[in-house]
Formats: structure tokens, sequence, C-alpha cells
């Protein structure tokens, strides 16, 4: 029976659409996924096969998420069809059983719910065979991980959702509670995601997720990508418990739904009005008032607006759509405030504005989307519209009742998420309320582009002969002319409806720089809606027409007097706007296509790469004159600049790029412009007599800002009215420069242009090769000083130590010099700052920021100290006379390090949350960083070549570390190590090329210079000693500090360790630098007895295998003959994470099993091997055992 | 006031003639439409209801042009569509109320007597909190009679009101239309011949599209007094009879069909003279038999 009853339930969901179109959706966003490069669902795909194994199986993983309203659907409906439908009296009377039934009714929609979810291998399979995927990233079908997704994700999950919402369905007997029910699991899924997130609590995290994606992820983190091409896993491991825990919590879930589950039923809340009864009364004879007609518009468009948007705001689908996307948005409010490390940022408020934006804007379009549809068509189909369209009231009221209705549902929306974040504001403490800012941001800035969209909307379904085609026609409209301006070229938001360039607001400057475009294009929109709305109001459907002609005649019938006027003003007002935006954007300034830019880009590369390797004369010093005007966002840069031969033959030209935001005089004594590309901002100057060999000559140079009017999109951000940030690179940059390239593949591939060089390979006692560093710029050690003038309210900061301040004609005026000659690498800024000053013998530390950011200053000193502390001591001398940190909008997001002087984004650092004991302090460790830097890239910079970040990115980071370790200890350091070593193993599985090792890392590989050279620095620390590690660097910072080309490489550094490494632990600088080498360390057992004396003897019995990995994540095992430690920690004390420590000893370890013995003083919690997890082991937690106590005889 | 339709003609998009060169002058008064289904009455009271487009024609509302001046009619204009549904989750008073605001009464004070006196009158204030969609057939077409009262309308229409009313609920609605009927326009269409006899001053049958008859329905039913006889037969001859005679109606009575047809001569074979009643006269103008 229970058979039949499923089988009966299955067949009633095959033959409706639903269960179809559900699959076609999935199948859709899959083959998207797998087939192009544009549609993304779940994370990236990376360099693994499109079909890869590991995809399938992490769609899969995941896709239950997507399906679970699918679901709830399927499920709602099997539960309580028979009451929705009335149907219960004829069932419920038949002889079935409770059992029989439930269980019949719960197995077909739990299996009617996978349907959609394979999707999944329908859309990876069709996707393979498509003419445009690139047949090298396919591999064979692999039915085998197609069948496990299934049955270890797709069966379990479909299972377990269907319990949870069958017992929700059978006790609540209500549709809207059981979406709600189920948008509050999606909901709790992601908050325990968030709750989670910390990879201290990763295998709790990985066991509660009732989907087990988090299961799959932790066991495949690591995966390289060789094995995400070939492995698919079954029910293993954490995943198979995972499996466990939640099936068995599925089957308690729906023997609860049995035994609460009743035949009968229940008292119904609305029962129909019984009309009989009264009927037989007979009316009262009421006198009827006759009361005054009014025409009073006005009064009819408030009632109408008050119905329909009292109608709306109970309607069923609002109510779900509103909670879940509050329950979207304030959860990742509340949580989500990360900034790496398991740290908090402060809940700024433009920061809650973009989460408001991310989590609440998509359903804000579908609740657009959706009830313009129903407000417009909403009388037609209740068939009230007879009856309201024969009403005395002017069709503008019925429009503009249900545009307003619908303007309010979406700021209702918004403001209850405005409140959302400022609770979450008051609840981290931080009572820095920008209400103002909200309001504006919210309820002007988005709510106009809601605005402008509805009435779109409107105008479109007011023209539609029915509803469906308007839903269709607006939504090809909304989601297709995106996509049409980048084939047709066309950049100007004038064509794009609703089209204003983008803004990024900053507590420095607030939206300053865009708002006179953004202004203006708001209102050109805004006449332009005008149009449309008058157009929606004349077509508005009044009555049964069934002719075009009909609504025609009625439209003319409609336009007359103060509509005609109407119109001609708005048509005036948007053509005036028009041309007044097209003379400042496309007259005065000038919009490129997408196409144009790309081209020009395209063409750059192929003209002028030939003079990539052309001998340049080198830049010796440069003076600047400088001013800058904030208010008008320009800057005129003078330049005075020595240039000098420094090659044996002589130079005959000089080449320049230049940037093509700035109109650049360039004059050079005794040399012509042979050249002058004004497309591709290129020239060429010739020599009258060449350059010499030895020679030097001074040019001149005037860099000029051309802003004036406003720009289709903001081109030169590095200049606004307060945080102004530009480097010197605006100015005349000597030969061709790579960065202007295309860089993405694809791209080039259009342009015929072949892959983009990688760094030269890495030499041994190079000298030609190693002349230029991979800063590049045809320059070394500059000397540099700076006259900058700003506005009288602002600081102007150039590097250097400030020689002198003045003030002149109502401007500042400033000037420095270089303490000591640079790499030519430096900026310049101007803004309203208020300093910190300290001192740290006799240099002077100061903090530019904003007054509104005080928070981390005081740290960021610190940071400075302590670095300056360390690296003074340990590496050599600091040449410069100041270290600076300067704060600058958040147009970008970075710290950088120039001479003396390191730039600080708004949006990190300064608004970090640092509460928490255990909190690793971002802040702090960013600073050393930066101040790492300069030593290693101002003092010792690398050659441009493979490896040369090893000398800069890697060695900043170990300094940053050996700061941190001195101020925070080693725990800490155990914490963010941790960090460190998961951030490189996650990155290698999505390497887009070939992993590299430490010596030979590419400039862009920052996973490994940054995260592995953290975890290999730091080990090579414990085995061979800080003091050994600082002494190699000195050597180096000794030998190659300013140094003249040949500049060093990687092997430099290497040499220089492997020299202060002992000769039983030289097997460390191959493993560590020169190959990719992975250990599988683990304890197998660990016991412990109580000896006489009170102390313990413990016994570990430990497994160790290395291997080597290839490029592409291949990985081979090599016979161990390894010095790795042993130990035992104690029970950690209350508050702290790590006990001490009772036993570290380095054992050689030869073969892959070994057994210890080891006495320590008292009961360890947990012993094993590499017990501080230093080795790059994919594992690590399997390092140590709790130990085990055998009671001693 | 009058209300005069000169030459009024429309055919739909799928061919359909839904009037046809219509010419009526409605007086104050009851006025009976009557049609079978499909006769083109629902399209004239729409027309005239400003809710349609003629393809041509004339209508004025005394001096108002009422095809032009729309805005002018609707002040005047009460309308109970055919058929009509409601706002979900609304109760009768509130959507009455709405009606109420955007037919004018915008004085709320006002509104809300009128409202009230209008629930009463229409026996409908008990149920006033209650969601409109629970309603049953005869309480919302009360409610319809009720929003279409609203604002003491010169212009009355209701387009088949008593479909699906039980006899009672028919009557008391006609009490209420008959009430209002004095003083203005009321335009009453139906297929229900009773409903305009025992209404309606003055009527006008309508058929594809046509006006067959215009006039009071008592001199219609003169003019047809001694051309209608009756008798009623077996149920085997009916075939035999519907050829032989021009038959206007066959009911069954006491199982048995009972004809009435149309001859100005005695039919004979067993036909004796029948009292003229309406319904005699619509179906010989249909059939355009006289």
């Amino acid at each position: 029976m229970v058979l039949q009853i499923a089988l009966f339930e299955i067949r009633f969901w095959l033959r409706s659409w639903m269960v179809w179109i559900f699959l076609f959706i999935i199948g859709l966003l899959v083959f998207g996924a797998v087939s192009t490069d544009q549609v993304q669902l779940g994370a990236a795909l990376s360099n693994t096969n499109r079909n890869a194994p590991f995809v399938i199986q992490n769609f899969y993983s995941f896709i239950a998420l997507l399906t679970l309203l699918m679901s709830t659907a399927f499920v709602n409906s099997a539960a309580i069809r028979d009451f929705s439908y009335n149907t219960y009296q004829i069932i419920f009377t038949t002889p079935l059983s409770r059992f029989d039934f439930l269980l019949g009714r719960f197995i077909g929609a739990t299996l009617i719910s996978v349907i959609p979810m394979l999707g999944v291998s329908l859309g990876i399979l069709l996707a393979k065979y498509m003419p445009w995927v690139d047949p090298e990233r396919w591999g064979p079908v692999d039915w085998g991980s197609h069948l496990r997704g299934i049955a270890v994700f797709a069966l379990p999950n479909a299972f377990f959702i269907a319990a949870v919402l069958f017992a929700i369905a059978v006790l609540a007997r209500n549709e809207i509670v059981s979406f709600v029910a189920a948008l509050i699991l999606l909901t709790g899924y992601g908050v325990a995601g968030a709750l989670t997130q910390d990879i201290q609590n990763e295998t709790l995290a990985a066991l509660i997720d009732p989907f087990g994606s988090r299961a799959f992820d932790l066991v495949t983190r690591y995966w390289t990508v060789a094995e995400k091409n070939s492995v698919s896993i079954g029910f293993q491991g954490l995943l198979l418990w995972n499996r466990i825990i939640w099936i068995g919590v599925g089957c308690l879930v729906f023997a609860v739904a049995y035994s609460r589950f009743s035949f009968a039923e229940r008292r119904t809340k609305a029962k129909p009005v019984e009309a009989g009864a009264q009927d037989e009364i007979v009316p009262v004879q009421v006198p009827l008032a006759h009361p005054q007609l009014h025409d009073a518009p006005w009064a009819k468009f408030v009632g109408s607006f008050k119905i329909h948007f009292v109608g709306m705001m109970k309607s069923t689908f609002f109510v779900v759509i509103a909670v879940a996307s509050l329950l979207n948005c304030i959860p990742s409010l509340a949580l989500s405030a990360t900034e790496g490390y398991g740290n908090q940022t402060l809940p700024v408020t433009y920061w809650i504005l973009d989460l408001i934006r991310d989590t609440l804007y998509a359903f804000i379009l579908i609740v657009i989307t959706y009830y313009a549809g129903v407000l417009v068509w909403k009388d037609r189909e209740e068939r009230m519209d007879e009856i309201a369209d024969a009403t005395p009231a002017p069709e503008w009221m019925f429009f503009a009742s249900r545009l307003l209705t619908l303007i309010l549902m979406v700021m209702a929306m918004q403001a209850a998420a405005l409140l959302g974040g400022i609770a979450v504001q008051a609840w981290h403490g931080y009572h820095r309320y920008q209400i103002g800012l909200y309001l504006h941001e919210l309820l002007i800035r988005d709510a106009s582009s809601f605005l402008f969209l509805s009435i779109l909307a409107f105008f479109i379904h007011v023209l539609s002969p029915n509803k469906y085609l308007g839903y269709f026609f607006y939504i090809i409209f909304v989601a297709g002319t995106p996509f049409i301006w980048r084939p047709l070229n066309i950049a100007t938001n004038l064509f794009r409806f609703s089209g204003r360039p983008r803004m990024t607001y900053s507590d420095m400057f607030g939206e300053a720089p865009y708002r006179a475009a953004w202004d203006w294009y708001t209102l050109y929109w805004f006449f332009f809606c005008g149009i449309l709305a008058v157009a929606t109001v004349m077509f508005w459907p009044r009555g049964k027409q069934d002719r075009w002609a009909g609504r025609r005649r009625n439209a003319a019938q409609r336009f007359h007097d103060g509509w005609i006027s109407a119109t001609l003003l708005c048509m005036l007002a948007f053509a005036s706007t028009g041309a007044w935006i097209w003379y400042n954007t496309a007259v005065i300034n000038r919009v490129v296509g997408p196409k144009t830019l790309q081209r020009r880009q395209a063409d750059y590369e192929k003209t002028y790469k030939q003079y990539e390797k052309q001998a340049q004369p080198r830049v010796r010093s440069v003076k600047y004159a400088i001013d800058v005007y904030p208010q008008s966002r320009n800057i005129t840069m003078r330049a005075e600049q020595v240039i000098q031969n420094p090659y044996p033959q002589p130079l005959t030209e000089i080449h320049f790029t230049i940037d093509p935001n700035y109109v650049t005089d360039i004059d050079i004594p005794g040399a012509s412009l042979s050249k002058d590309d004004q497309k591709l901002y290129y020239r060429i100057y010739k020599f009258d007599s060449p350059l010499q060999p030895g020679e030097s000559r001074t040019m001149h140079f005037t860099v000029k800002s051309k802003n004036r009017g406003f720009e289709n999109e903001l081109s030169t951000v590095e200049l606004v009215q307060n945080g102004s940030f530009f480097n010197n690179t605006v100015g005349p940059v000597i030969g061709y420069n790579s960065q202007r390239q295309l860089a993405d593949p694809n791209d080039r591939r259009k342009f015929d242009l072949k892959e983009i060089d990688l760094m030269p390979p890495l030499e041994r006692n190079c000298t030609n090769d190693c002349r230029e560093t991979y800063l590049g710029g045809h320059s070394d050690w500059v000397e540099v000083q700076t006259v900058i003038s700003t506005s009288a309210d602002q600081l102007a900061i150039a590097p250097g130590s400030l020689v002198r301040e003045w003030q002149e004609n109502g401007r500042r005026y400033f000037e420095y010099k270089l303490d000591h000659e640079s790499m030519n690498f430096y900026s310049f800024m101007s803004a309203r700052y208020e300093v910190a000053r300290e001192e740290w013998n006799g240099i002077k530390l100061e903090v530019y920021y904003d007054r509104q950011h005080p928070w981390n200053v005081p740290r960021m000193m610190n940071s400075l100290k302590k670095s300056l502390d360390y690296y003074t001591k340990n590496f050599g001398p600091y040449y410069h006379k100041e270290a600076r940190i300067i704060e600058f909008p958040r147009v970008a997001r970075f710290a950088q390090a120039f001479p003396g002087t390191m730039p600080y984004s708004e949006s990190i650092g300064f608004i970090a949350n640092i509460n928490k004991p255990d909190d690793i302090d971002f802040v702090f460790y960013v600073v050393a960083h930066e101040m790492g830097h300069q030593w290693w890239a101002h003092q010792v910079i690398g050659a441009n070549m493979e490896g040369a970040t090893l000398l800069s990115e890697t060695m900043a980071q170990y300094s940053a570390l050996m700061v941190m370790e001195k101020q925070y200890g080693r725990d800490t350091m155990r914490k963010f190590l941790k960090y460190e070593m998961d951030n490189y193993l996650r990155s290698r599985g999505a390497e887009r090329l070939k992993e590299r090792p430490l010596l030979t890392v590419e400039a862009n590989q920052g996973y490994i210079h940054y995260r592995k050279g953290s975890v290999v620095l730091y080990y090579l620390k414990e085995m061979i000693g800080e003091e050994a590690v600082n002494r190699a660097l000195r050597k180096v910072v000794q030998q190659y500090a300013y140094a003249q080309p040949p500049y060093p490489t990687s092997h430099a550094l290497v040499d220089a360790l492997q020299e202060q490494t002992p000769p039983q632990l030289q097997y460390l600088i191959k493993d560590l630098f020169e190959d990719i080498t992975i250990f599988s360390n683990r304890t197998l057992d660990a016991s412990a007895s109580k000896r006489a004396d009170g102390k313990y003897d413990v016994t570990i019995k430990v497994e160790a295998r290395k291997y080597k990995a290839d490029p592409k994540g291949n990985e081979t095992e090599v016979p161990i003959n390894d010095y790795i430690d042993i130990g035992a920690f104690a029970k950690p004390a209350k508050g702290k994470k790590y006990g001490d420590t009772l036993y570290r000893e380095r054992e050689h370890i030869t073969q892959p099993n070994s057994t210890f013995t080891f006495v320590t003083a008292s009961l360890p919690e947990k012993a094993g091997i590499d017990p501080f997890a230093l080795l790059i082991d994919r594992v690590p937690d399997d390092n140590t055992k709790t130990v085990s106590v055998i009671n001693g005889k | 006031m009058e209300l005069t339709i000169k030459n009024l003609s429309k055919t739909y998009k799928n061919g359909v003639k839904a009037l046809d060169n219509v010419s009526l002058t409605i007086p104050r008064g009851m006025y009976g439409l009557l049609g079978p289904n499909g006769a083109g009455k629902s399209t004239l009271m729409r027309t005239l209801a400003t809710l349609q487009e003629p393809d041509s024609g004339a209508v004025t509302l005394g001096d108002i042009d009422l095809l032009k001046q729309k805005d002018e009619v609707r002040r005047r204009l009460g309308y109970l569509p055919q058929e009509f549904g409601v706002y979900p989750r609304i109760s009768a008073q509130d959507m009455l109320s709405h009606l109420a605001l955007l037919k004018g009464i915008t004085n709320s004070r006002e509104r809300k007597e009128v409202v009230s006196a209008m629930l009463q009158r229409c026996n409908l204030y008990d149920v006033r909190k209650k969601a409109l969609t629970g309603f049953s057939g005869g309480m919302r077409q009360r409610f319809g009679i009720a929003q279409a009262l609203l604002g003491n309308p010169q212009l009355l229409i209701v387009d088949e009101p008593t479909a699906g009313l039980d006899p009672g609920e028919r009557t008391r609605f006609y009490n209420l239309l008959a009430e209002v009927g004095e003083q203005v326009i009321v335009i009453l269409s139906t297929h229900i011949v009773e409903d305009v006899m025992d209404l309606c001053t003055n009527m006008a049958i309508i058929h594809a599209g046509k006006v067959l008859y215009q006039g009071e329905p008592q001199s219609a039913i003169s003019r047809l007094n001694g051309r209608i006889w009756q008798r009623s037969i077996d149920k085997t001859e009916l075939a035999h009879y519907e050829q032989t005679f021009q038959v206007v109606s066959n009911k069954l009575v006491g199982g048995r069909p009972f004809l009435h047809v149309f001859g100005e001569q005695p039919p004979g074979d067993g036909f004796v003279p029948s009292q003229a009643d309406l319904e005699d006269v619509f179906f010989t103008k249909i059939r355009n038999w006289d």
C-alpha cells in the first residue's frame, strides 16, 4: 500500500509541469556555469576540468540549497493537499492506515524532490558537447561521480529536507508557514556557516551542516587540481558521519510528524460567511443621504494608495519575500564582518550599506518585477475593473496610487534593513550613526533607481496585451539590455536605461567627485521617466478595449491641456539635460567604448612591445613642483628630471608611455620628437647627439590633469576633493609599460595576442638580465625633491623629510626631500588630515588619518615602533628620517609601502575591530609587513625574474611574523600560521597556471609568496633558529641594500640561508625553496602511564610520510629522512587555547612508522608528531592525539 | 433627462457584430433591455458605462456627449457589471468606502454615513466587517448594487443583476431598484422576461446586435394578443409539431410538452387561444415572425 501511494504521488507530480520546469532551471544554471565564464554558481571553477568529479560532487553538495524552496512546494502539497482541497473527507474515510498514507506520500515527495537536483548531471553532461566549449577543459564522462553525487548528497539531502518540511506542513497546515520555515532553514544554514567559519571549529561545522556541503569542503579543501580531476568520494570519513547524523535526524523528525498527524479536521479559522439567516430579515429602510460629490483627485489618490498598499503588504508573497530578504540581510549584517584571520571590522555605515545592497536588492528587484505586474493587472484579475473604471476617478490616479504603493513597498524593505543596520551597529557598540548617509544612500540614491525601474515596468505592463507578456518584455529589457552595450561598443550612460556613473562613497570625500555627473544623469532619467509616466497614464487601460484603435482614441481624448504641457516640459527638460550631459561627457571630456579601449590596449602592445627590451636612459633624480587643487580635482606637476646613460653604448632615443588622463608636455634639450602617437599615448624622442655612456642630461616635463565639467564615468579617481592620492607614474613613464597590456586571456585571444609573458626564468650569476628591478620603470635609486602646494585646509605629503612649510596666496606649500635615494616609486597625497606624531630614536613617526577614524591609530604607532626596533636590530639601519602611515579613500583597498611612507586604505586597518584578547592584531600585522618592505623592496629589491617577490613579499611577511611574535607570543603565531597554511593549501587547488616553488615564484602568486612564505620561513626559523635566519638576512641587506644593478635574485637569499643551515638540515633548503614538499604526519596512538615518582611515561606511535608535488599537484612519495619535532601538551588553562608544552624534542625520522617514549612532569592532554603543525600538511589536526592513560602496574 | 443612442455599431476583432446600428431613446424610469445571451446587451451596457469605444454612432445623456465627456458621465453613473470580483483580504465596508471615495464622496464623515446607510439598505450591515471573498452569490450581488447606488447616480446601469439569485433575493433586489428607479434612468439588462414585465415601464428587445422592438411591454403584448395558441402534446410528437408550426415556446407541464405557437389564424389540431405574455413577444421577435 505504501508503494502504491508513493507511486501515485510520483505520477501526480510527473504529470505536472512544475517538476520539469524546476529540473530545467537547475539544469540551465549548471549548464551555464560549466559551459561559460559568465554564469557562476557557487565558487568559480578554477583550473580543474569543467566536468571534473570534484566539480560534479561539489554542485551536488550545495544544490539542495537552491532546490529547497522547490522541495517545499512538493512536500507541503503532499502533506496537506487534502486539507487545502477539502478532499480529506473522501480520503480519510477510506480504510487507509495512517502509516501507509503518510509514508507513501513522504517517499513520493522525497523522490520527486530529487528530480530538480538531477539538473546538475543534465547540465554537465550536455555542456560537454556544446560547440563553444574548450575541449581541453573537459575530461571523460565519469558516471561514478554522478552516481556518488546523487547517493551521497542528492538523496540524503532530499530526505532530510522532506522530513523537516513534512513535519512543519503536518503541524502547521499552512503554505506560508512552510515557505517561511524553509527560508528560515536556509538562513539558519547561512548563519551557522558564518558562526562556524572560524577554522578552529571546522570539524564541528562540517558535522552540523545538514547538507554535508561543509563536510565535503573540509574533506576536499586541500585537493590539488590533479585530485579534483580524478577522484570522487563516497561515504567516508567525516562525510560518512555527517550523513549518518542527518539521515538519523531526518528519521526522527519524520517520526514526530507521524505521531502528530491526525486525519481529523481541525477547527477551521476562516469559515465562509453564512448568509442565510440575515436574508429573512426585511432590509431596514434607511433614508439615503445625498452627499455632495467632489472631484478631489488627491483624496482619491491617497485613498487608493492606502487600499493598494495595505492589500499588497498583506499578500502572502510579499510577506514571504520580505521575511526572506530580511532573513538574508540582517544576519549577514550581524555576522559577516570579517577582515581576515577571523577578525571583525567595525560596522561602519558605508560597509553596512554595501552589505544591504548585496543581500537585499536582489529581492527588491524581484518585488518590483512581480508587483508591477500585479498592480497593473490587479483590477482586471480580480474583475474589479468595470466597477472601478466606471467611477469618476482620473487615470493618473490609478497609475500614481499604484506606483506609490510599489515604491513604498520597496522603501519599507529598505527601511527595515536600515533599522537592522543601525541595530547591528548598536549591538557591536559602534555608536557613530550616520543617519543622513543611510537616508541618502538608501532612500535617494538607490530608491531613485527603483523608481525608474518601477515606472518602466508599469509602462511595459500597460502596453502589454497580457500580464505574462508584460513580465517577459520587462525581464528581457532589464536583464538583456546590459549585455548589448559591449558588443555595440557603447559606453555612455545616456543610452542605458537609468544609467548613471558608479559611485563609491568615502567618509573622506562623501560622493563629491561623482556627484555632478550623477545628479545630471539622475535629472535626465527623471525626465525620461516623466515622459514614460505620461504615456503610461495616457494608455492606462480603462474598460474593455479590444482594439488598439480604441486605446489610441482614449489616449487622444485624455491628452489635453495639462498633459500636453507636462509632456512638452519633460521632453524639453530631457533633451536639454541630455544635451548638457553630452556636452560635458562627450565634448569637453571623452566617452570611449569598451571595445575601443581594448583595441587600444591591444594596438599598444602590437605596436610598441618591440621596444620593451630596448635600452633607455635611466632616471637619476627628480625635482617636482606640484600644485594640487582639491576643489576642482586638478593637479599640475612640473618636474626637472635627470636622465643618464648607464650603458656602454650611446643611446639615440628615449621613449615614453603617457597617461591618457593627463596633458603631458616634455622638453628634452637636444632631442626632438620623432614619434607622437596621440591615440596610444606613446612618444619617441631622438637625441640630436646621442646620449654617451655615462652622460647625464636634464629634461623637464609638465603634467596637467584636465578635469572639466563632468564625465560619463570618473576617470581620475586619484584626484578628489579630500584624499587625493596619486603616484609619480601620472608623469611620463620611460619605455614600454607592460601594465597597459590586456590581461584577460579571453580578450587576448580575441585580439590574436599570445599568452601574457611570465617573468623571465631565474638565473644564477646574472648580469644583463638583472639590470631591471621587478618594479620596472627604467630607473635605479633616485633622489627626489618636491615642493607641493594644496588648498589652505589640507595637508600635502610627498616622499622624504619635510624641509619647510609656508603659506602663499591662500595656499599651503610643503617642501620635501628624500633622505636617501630610493626606488622611483612613490606617491603624493593631499587631504584634511589629523596627524598623530611620535618619535623613535630621532625618527619621526606620523599617522595621517581622517578625523572620523581614530580607532586604530595607537596600534599603528605601536607597530611602527616595534617594527623599527626589530628591523634595525636584526636587518640593518633605517635610512629615512620619518615613517608615515597615510590614510586614503576607499576607492582602493590595500596598504602599500613607498619609501618611508605607507598609504593605507580607509577600508582596512583603520576600521579593524580588535577587541577579543586572542584576536590577531591585523592592523599591527599589516603595518609591520609594510615596514618590513622598507628593507625588503626599498633597500633590497629583486631583479625582474622568477622568485623576485621572495625577496620582498616573503621577507616582509617573515619580518612581520617576528615582530608579531615578540609582541603577542608564540600562541598567537600558531593561530596566525594556521590561517596562512589553510590559505596556501586551498589556493593551490585553484591555481590557474602552475604551482611554483618559492624560489621561482611568479609575482602574481600571492598565495605562495605571502602564505606559503610565512609558513616556510617560520618553520626554517624554528629549525635553524631566529638568529641564524637573521644573520643570513643581515648579510643580504649588507650586500644588496641600495646596490646598483645587477639586482639580486632569490638565489642570493636562499644561498645566504643555506650558509646558515647546519649540515644535517641542508635538505631543508631544497624541500622548502626549490621543491613543493608536502607531509602527511599523524599520530596513531598516544598513551601515558604514571610513574612512581609522579611523572608520566608517554608513548606515541607516529606515521610520517613525505611527498613532492609537481606543478599540477600530482604527488610522489619520497623516502623520509627528516628531523621532525615530537611533543606533548598539557590541558589548556581556562580561557586559553593552547596548553603548556610539556615536552618537545627533535627526532631524526627515517621511516614512516616509529614509536617514541619520553617522560613528562605532569599528565599530558595531547601528544604527537610535529605538534605545532609547522610542516605543510594537508591534515594538521591528526598530528597530535589525545593521550589515553594506562594504569601503571 | 434622457439617454439617446443613435446608430451605435460595434464589431469585435473576431468579427462578431455586437451592435448593429442601434438607436434607442431611454427616458427616466426603469428600462428593460431584453435579449438572449450574446445579443449584444453587455456591449451596449459597457458602452453606456464609458468602458468601451463603439466603432460609430453617438450617445448623449441630456446634453452630455457620452462618448467624449466620459468624466461628466461617470460623475452621474452607477454601474453594476454582469460579472465582478473584489480585492482579496478586504471587508465589505472598506471596499464600499473606497468606491465611495472614488465616486467623489471625499468628506470622510459623510462617506461613513453613506456607506453605513447603504450597507443597511442592502442588508449587509451585519457582515460589513467580513471579507467580500467569503460572500455568497446573493450577498455579493447586493454589494454590487450597493456600490452602484453610491453617490446618487442619475444613470444606473445594471447588467444581468439577478443571475444566480434565488427568488427571494431577486424580489428584494428589485425592490431596491424600483425605489430609485422613479427618479433616474435605470437600464436593466436581462434575459429573463418576467424581470422586465414586473419592473419596467419601457423596454427594448435586442437580438444579434439589432433592436427588434422598443416601447412599453404591455403594448407589445397587446399587439400579439390573438395570435398565440397553446396545447399540450405527447413527447414523441414534439419533432413533428416543431416542423409543422411556428413554435414560440415549449415547456414541460406535468411531464408533457406544453406548446405556444404563433399564427395569424387558429392552427387547429387541438390548439386553443392563449393569453400572450412578454415571453411570447420575445420569442416571436427574435424569430422575426412578427
